[in-house]
């Protein structure tokens, strides 16, 4: 990942940053009075608050009926969108564990935003198994508790396996996240007055930068690196295991596991993209998130995207090559049945769009970048409903085939869910640093002694 | 489990005394109490059920049925298996009696005109009312009834005879041409009784005999014991000669599509080659000497070898058994039409033997419309002071052409006994409820020699303040001054089964309660019409095929009875709306069937709604594209389009009679069904049809209803195959390869079922033999009585929500209207497997869907959270999900809840138990009295309502259980069972085809 001659192998320079000092204050700045275009982004992001709960409400007071579920397709836009946000999640700890540990060191500019992330993208996922199932009052029986009935979980079960997994991420993700920020609400406690001063002050858990705090820091900080990157493979393995432990043809595959998380870190990453373009410009962070970011970033895009097809063309083939009418007719079904504009979204979203990116003029251009990642985004959400809903559409049994149309009240949680997790990522780039002070630092050109300015010692 | 499961109650047919009945049974009075049982009543057992035999009142068929009772409330019906007509099965109509007595439509009393609508009146008001226009009425006073055979029947002849009125009887469904035409034939006013199992090759000129024609039940049971193949190898062939394939042709081996109305022409043409071949033809013999077959085969769109070929396999394969055409082929001329099919029977020597003319011990005439086309005319010129109505709904099944409801208001004082409203009670002055069949008093004679009674079972439900009309006349003619010998109508039935002289003893209290008791009671016919001799032609009845009205170019519009609403009187339940048809699968609208030909021919597609125009009158509905009519032929239901029959029939679908004329056939005065051509044209609009069918009537290359030839029955070369595959497998495996492990081994080698005890606990198996299934549907509407299986509605059933636990799944594998040839649909009864090896046990999270320690694949309702992953892991796709509270239903329809059966809750998973309920009861019972669980105790509900007798439960492990033995059956596979390793519990029997099946089909 050299790109500039004159850095050291794998380092990202910021030519434009000048000093420490001006990375507190162009970060910190963020953090001050929201200008009216936060206001518009967070009216929207409340109201698609408003309607994502409003809609869950009413659906727990009629009934789950509201969905557009039916027999044969009992999951469809709800776990859909909840493959999606778990997919989302992945970047995150990717990009801030395993390429810690690893010492790329273009992540320091946007791992900050990964992590923030993940933690709302798994916040957002998590609520959609509660959302979707039928009884939700009862939805703590897939906890195993001790209780006076001696009943417990199945632990066969997939979907008890993905209660653990799910909460097992969203604590370590937390964990991590909030660990990280504990040097740069420092920093911003030393800049805040008032109220904030506080909220920092107890936040920053009285961090103070001195070495044996920044000696714990780091092996606590790599410990829980440590700890979150066999995370990033087998969450996403247990969520695709809710499908390929199943017998539905298109489900039941081998193949699943890898091409879950390939995928989930191919959108990941997208997102990360679709975040960070517009958060460099409001924010006035160029200097910080450079085209060499972006450049890493769409080419960890393009490897997953890679994989994420090979996964699709195996697929094909092994339904053909069962040779079983049930599997072969699941895919045909794919590709030619009522579902066709599904799949080829899918397919050209996620498996040809991003071909563009082999161009470094393409990798280069953020805009581009911006456009690309937008349709990965949907071509994600499209392979999660391919895979969910064409397959039940057309099991075993053709007296029972079905089809499925998401309901408005499915419309509304699906797209409510982007204004929950805008909500809480808004909230984030007003309170916490929305790029890593003291990493970034850590890649810039130390301060020369000559220099007369006092330097930021953090 | 809940607590209902566990609950004992006990199969107890409890004779009904006269004294028991009258606590429980018939009072009228409001007894509600706030504490009941402070003083228990004898007759029940708080958790006992209690069991009346009583008869069926849904058609003229007659069934007997026995009615479950809890706590004084009716939740079940069952056949009666004493009964010869039902036999112990019960139609899917026969079960939605049910809710004709807890209709929530139902009036609350009676009611009288005051305006637009009606105001409640009391009883006492009303009845003086009744009586008070009866007695000015001076004699012009007219009784238009359904047709009763028994004593209420008898009660309005007299009641009509002291008010010196007159009594008309009117049924939509009518077999008056073929009464006619046995009085021309043999000169004996009956209709005939056909014994199918006396005969072994069937042949019906679209007679609908397994839905609505004359007794469904009786002859379906009838029609499977001759078609199924028996144990000998050998099998009944069944010919369908119409131009509809019908529920009852898809069961047919052959079908000759004739052109519409062209019966006469095929059967004259048969009996005139088999008269040729030398039978006797007695006074038929120069008719049928001179016959023109080519111009009969032509006018049939046969060829003439095709007739006689079909002609000589009918004797040579007999004995034989030919059926008039049904009602849906009641044409200008189908008076000649049924006598060319008895001259037909009687040429090829069925008479006597599989055709009974018996006289029937109580004299009844069939209903025609003729008589009531001339009641219209006299109410029309106004010489009818008073008109009651009871049993009939002329403002809806007659045609409008008909003026019944113009002429009908004319009368200055109309009354309906109805007793919820209708189209005819809404034009009435006064509605007198009458109580529903199960709260009423009655009998039935429906054959030579077989009496039944009709008795409550509860006591009239409280919330509807019905009187029974019989107790309503007779109190009338009482205030008029005329004693028709009984104060009350039970006190009526009973002084005429005294008349009949049926007790042979002096003791008629004990025959009474024996009687009631057992519900029936048999006795000796003569068998003098074995001689029944043929008459010689009469020269006004002839045999062309009839004109049809309309354009020449138009489709021939077959209008037939739907085995669903019969002619539409079953139309207000919403069991019987959500009922798939058992030929479209479509529920709660009409649909119009054309051939895929003609529906391309005028660029339709299913769904598209089209206005379907006679001379007539138009009807707009949406087409449903059916291989199983002729290319000319289009075919609408009856029974849809009601407009004031309550709140589960009004809106859905169209009535087909707004495109008939009001006419009557001559001589016999039936109604002219088969009357007009048709044109169609779209409308542009398109619906959904609310099917619950999800591919194109096809298995896509699935074992999931194969067939066997009939030739290759006992060839058993499935292990041949077996064996290849073996092989292949060993060296690779590129075909899937049949699992291991009979229906019978279970649990498998490693596999771990908990407390599963395989030397003690039974393993619970059905068997299904498909080549006995006719697909009438039975079975589902009995399990949702049972199981209390809810109701989803229209638009649930549109977003694909039905929630049936039985499906009948029908697979079209050969249907072809083009010309003659085999038909093959497949039907498959589908229900939860009960796999050894279920999918959806591992995926529950919570544990809800898991195997008992006997064996049985349960699901727990109460720990239920409604992931759904077990429906989508499940590949018979027999899950199903309460999207919402689907049991919350009108009161009180709820009091048919079967209470040892939980009532389920939005957001939870349900599916059949095998009955759960019915296994733990005759385990309880067993208990006990201290031994075992004999094979045969245990009788789900399906298996007991089934007319074919296709369904057998029991425990597999038993060797010598019925189940265990027919499994061993060579025809024996398991669905899927080469997909995948599930080992169900329910094996199917192979159909058995006459011709080779498609490989296809496997």
């Amino acid at each position: 990942m050299a790109t500039a001659t004159e850095a050291p192998r794998g380092a990202v320079a910021h030519p434009d940053v000048g000093s420490y000092q001006q990375v507190n204050e162009d970060v910190l700045k963020i953090l001050g009075r929201p200008g009216r275009g936060w206001w518009i982004l967070f009216g929207l992001a409340s109201l698609g608050l408003a309607v994502f709960a409003g809609s869950w409400a009413n659906q727990i007071i009629n009934g789950i009926g509201l969905s557009g579920l039916n027999s044969p397709i009992g999951w469809g836009a709800y776990i859909t969108t909840f493959v999606f946000w778990v997919g989302i999640a992945h970047s995150g700890t990717l990009i801030s564990a395993i390429l810690f540990l690893f010492r790329a060191p273009w992540r320091q500019a946007v791992y900050r935003l990964a992590e923030a992330m993940t933690v709302f993208a798994v916040m957002t996922a998590g609520l959609f198994p509660l959302i979707h199932v039928g009884r939700v009052w009862h939805a703590y029986w897939l906890i195993p508790y001790p209780n006076s009935r001696f009943l417990w979980p199945n632990f066969k079960s997939p979907l008890v396996w993905d209660v653990f997994a799910v909460t097992t991420y969203f604590t370590v993700s937390a964990v991590f996240f909030y660990l990280g920020t504990i040097p740069d609400l420092a920093a911003a406690r030393d800049q805040a007055r008032g109220l904030r001063k506080k909220f920092y002050s107890v936040v920053s858990l009285g961090w103070r930068g001195t070495d044996s705090e920044w000696h714990h820091f780091g092996k606590a900080y790599i410990f829980l690196a440590a700890l979150a990157t066999p995370l990033v493979l087998s969450v996403h393995s247990v969520v695709s295991w809710d499908f390929a432990m199943g017998i539905v043809p298109g489900w039941h595959a081998t193949i699943f596991a890898p091409y879950f998380v390939a995928g989930a870190i191919f959108s990941g990453v997208a997102m990360v993209i679709t975040l960070a373009v517009p958060m460099r410009k409001f924010f006035g962070l160029e200097a910080y998130l450079t085209n060499k970011h972006f450049d890493a970033l769409a080419k960890l895009c393009l490897l997953t995207s890679l994989i994420v097809l090979y996964a699709y063309l195996t697929e094909f083939f092994m339904a053909w090559y069962s040779g079983e009418p049930p599997e072969r007719g699941v895919f045909w079904n794919r590709v030619f049945g009522p579902y066709w504009w599904a799949t080829w979204t899918m397919l050209v979203c996620n498996g040809m769009v991003p071909i563009l990116l082999w161009f470094k003029r393409v990798r280069r251009s953020i805009a581009a970048l911006f456009v690309i990642s937008i349709f990965v985004n949907i071509g994600m959400w499209f392979e999660r409903f391919v895979i969910i809903v064409t397959s039940l559409s057309h099991e075993y049994e053709p007296f029972a085939w079905g089809m499925y149309r998401p309901s408005i009240t499915e419309m509304g949680i699906v797209l409510g869910s982007f204004g929950w997790f805008c909500f809480w990522f808004l909230l984030f780039t007003r309170l916490l640093p929305p790029v890593a002070i003291a990493e970034l630092k850590e890649v810039l050109p130390a301060p020369l002694r000559s220099r007369a300015r006092k330097e930021a010692v953090r | 489990m809940s607590g209902g499961i566990q609950r004992r109650d006990f199969l107890r047919v409890v004779g009904a005394s006269g004294a028991g009945a009258t606590m429980f049974g018939c009072s009228t009075e409001n007894v509600e109490k706030l504490i009941p049982y402070v003083v228990p009543p004898e007759e029940i057992t708080p958790g006992v059920a209690t069991w009346y035999a009583s008869v069926c009142g849904e058609c003229p068929a007659g069934c007997g049925i026995w009615v479950r009772t809890r706590e004084g409330r009716a939740v079940k019906i069952e056949g009666n298996p004493e009964h010869p007509v039902s036999g112990g099965a019960l139609c899917a109509r026969g079960h939605s009696s049910l809710q004709g007595l807890y209709n929530p439509d139902r009036l609350t009393g009676p009611m009288m005109r005051e305006g637009d609508g009606f105001a409640p009146v009391s009883w006492e008001d009303a009845e003086a009312q009744l009586v008070e226009r009866l007695g000015a009425a001076g004699g012009n006073v007219l009784l238009v009834t359904g047709s009763d055979g028994g004593a209420l029947g008898h009660l309005f002849d007299r009641f009509a005879e002291v008010t010196g009125g007159t009594r008309v009887e009117y049924e939509a469904l009518s077999e008056a041409p073929l009464r006619a035409a046995a009085r021309i034939a043999f000169g004996r006013d009956v209709v005939p009784a056909y014994d199918f199992e006396a005969a072994r090759f069937v042949l019906s000129f679209g007679a609908d005999f397994l839905e609505t024609w004359l007794s469904p039940t009786a002859y379906g049971r009838g029609f499977a014991r001759t078609s199924a193949i028996d144990p000998m190898g050998s099998k009944g062939r069944f010919v369908f000669v119409a131009p509809r394939l019908s529920l009852t042709g898809q069961n047919a081996d052959e079908w000759f599509p004739i052109r519409a109305g062209s019966e006469a022409s095929v059967a004259l043409a048969m009996a005139a080659v088999i008269a040729g071949d030398g039978a006797d033809a007695g006074p038929y013999a120069d008719l049928l000497a001179g016959f023109d077959l080519d111009a009969a085969a032509n006018a049939a769109g046969l060829s003439t070898e095709e007739i006689a070929d079909l002609a000589r396999r009918f004797v040579a394969e007999g004995p034989g058994l030919a059926l008039g055409p049904g009602v849906s082929g009641q044409h200008r001329g189908s008076t000649g039409a049924n006598l060319a099919v008895l001259v037909l029977n009687h040429v090829a020597g069925n008479i006597g033997r599989s055709v009974h003319l018996a006289l029937p011990d109580q004299a009844a005439a069939s209903p025609s419309y003729a008589s009531l086309e001339s009641a219209i005319g006299s109410m029309r010129a106004g010489e009818v002071s008073v008109a009651l109505v009871h049993g009939a709904n002329p403002a809806y099944s007659l045609p409008p052409a008909a003026g019944f409801a113009e002429a009908f208001g004319a009368v200055p004082f109309k009354v309906s006994f109805a007793s919820a409203l209708d189209e005819t009670a809404r034009l009435a002055d006064l509605v007198l409820p009458d109580t529903h069949p199960l709260e009423s008093w009655g009998d039935s004679h429906p054959r030579p020699g077989v009496h039944a009674l009709r008795q409550p079972v509860m006591r009239p439900v409280p919330l509807f303040d019905a009187r029974a009309t019989g107790d309503v006349l007779l109190s009338a003619a009482n205030t008029l001054g005329q004693d028709l010998g009984a104060g009350d109508f039970q006190g009526y039935v009973r002084a005429r089964w005294q008349e009949m002289g049926l007790a042979g003893g002096d003791d008629f209290d004990g025959f009474w309660r024996e009687a009631l008791r057992r519900g029936v009671v048999l006795s000796e016919t003569g068998e003098e019409e074995d001689a029944a001799a043929l008459l010689a032609p009469d020269p006004a009845v002839g045999f062309d095929v009839p004109s049809l009205d309309g354009d020449e170019d138009g489709l021939a519009l077959v209008v037939y009875p739907s085995s669903r609403f019969g002619d539409g009187r079953q139309a207000n339940r919403s069991w019987m709306q959500e009922l798939p048809d058992p030929v479209s699968k479509i529920t709660w609208h009409s649909w119009l069937e054309v051939h895929p030909a003609t529906a391309e021919r005028h660029g339709l597609r299913e769904g598209d709604v089209v206005r379907v125009s006679s001379p007539h009158g138009q009807v707009e509905l949406p087409v449903w594209p059916y291989a199983g009519v002729r290319e000319d032929v289009a075919a609408v239901a009856m029974g849809g389009g009601h407009t004031g029959y309550g709140r589960f029939a009004d809106g859905n679908g169209v009535n087909p009679m707004a495109l008939l004329p009001a006419e009557s056939e001559e001589p016999s005065g039936g109604m002219v069904h088969l009357a007009t051509r048709v044109a169609v044209e779209a409308t542009g609009e398109w619906r959904k049809l609310a099917s619950i069918h999800g591919s194109g009537h096809t298995q896509e290359d699935r074992n999931i209803a194969p067939a066997v030839a009939l030739a290759d029955v006992g060839q058993a070369e499935d292990e041949h195959d077996e064996h290849a595959l073996y092989e292949l497998q060993e060296v690779g495996g590129f075909v899937s390869v049949p699992a291991d492990g009979e229906p019978g081994d279970f649990p498998l080698p490693g596999a771990r079922h908990g407390e599963y005890d395989p030397e003690t606990t039974p393993r619970w198996a059905m068997a299904i033999d498909l080549d006995k299934c006719t697909g009438c549907s039975a079975c589902v509407t009995a399990c949702q009585a049972e199981n209390n299986v809810p109701v989803v509605g229209e638009q649930e059933l549109l977003m694909g929500r039905d929630i049936q636990w039985m499906r009948i799944e029908n697979y079209f594998e050969t249907v072809d209207a083009s010309h003659v040839g085999p038909v093959d649909v497949r039907f498959t009864p589908m229900l939860c497997q009960h796999c050894g090896n279920a999918p959806c046990e591992p995926v529950c999270p919570v544990f809800a869907a898991y195997h008992t320690p006997d064996g049985l694949n349960a699901q727990v309702y109460n720990r239920c959270v409604g992931t759904r992953y077990c429906a989508n892991n499940c590949p018979y796709k027999v899950r199903v999900f309460n999207w919402y509270e689907y049991s919350d239903v009108p009161e009180p329809l709820n009091w048919q809840y079967n209470p040892d059966v939980t009532v389920r809750g939005e957001g939870v998973m349900e599916k059949c138990t095998f009955c759960v309920q019915r296994i733990r009861d005759a385990e309880n019972h067993a208990v006990l009295e201290g031994r075992t669980v004999p094979d045969g105790e245990v009788v789900t509900a399906c298996q007991q309502s089934c007319p074919a007798e296709a369904i057998v439960f029991g425990n597999i492990r038993d060797p010598n259980s019925r189940v265990a033995q027919i499994t061993a059956s060579e025809r024996s596979y398991r669905v899927l069972d080469d997909l995948i390793n599930t080992q169900p519990a329910v094996t199917y029997q192979r159909k058995v085809t006459f011709h080779e099946p498609a490989a296809a089909g496997h």
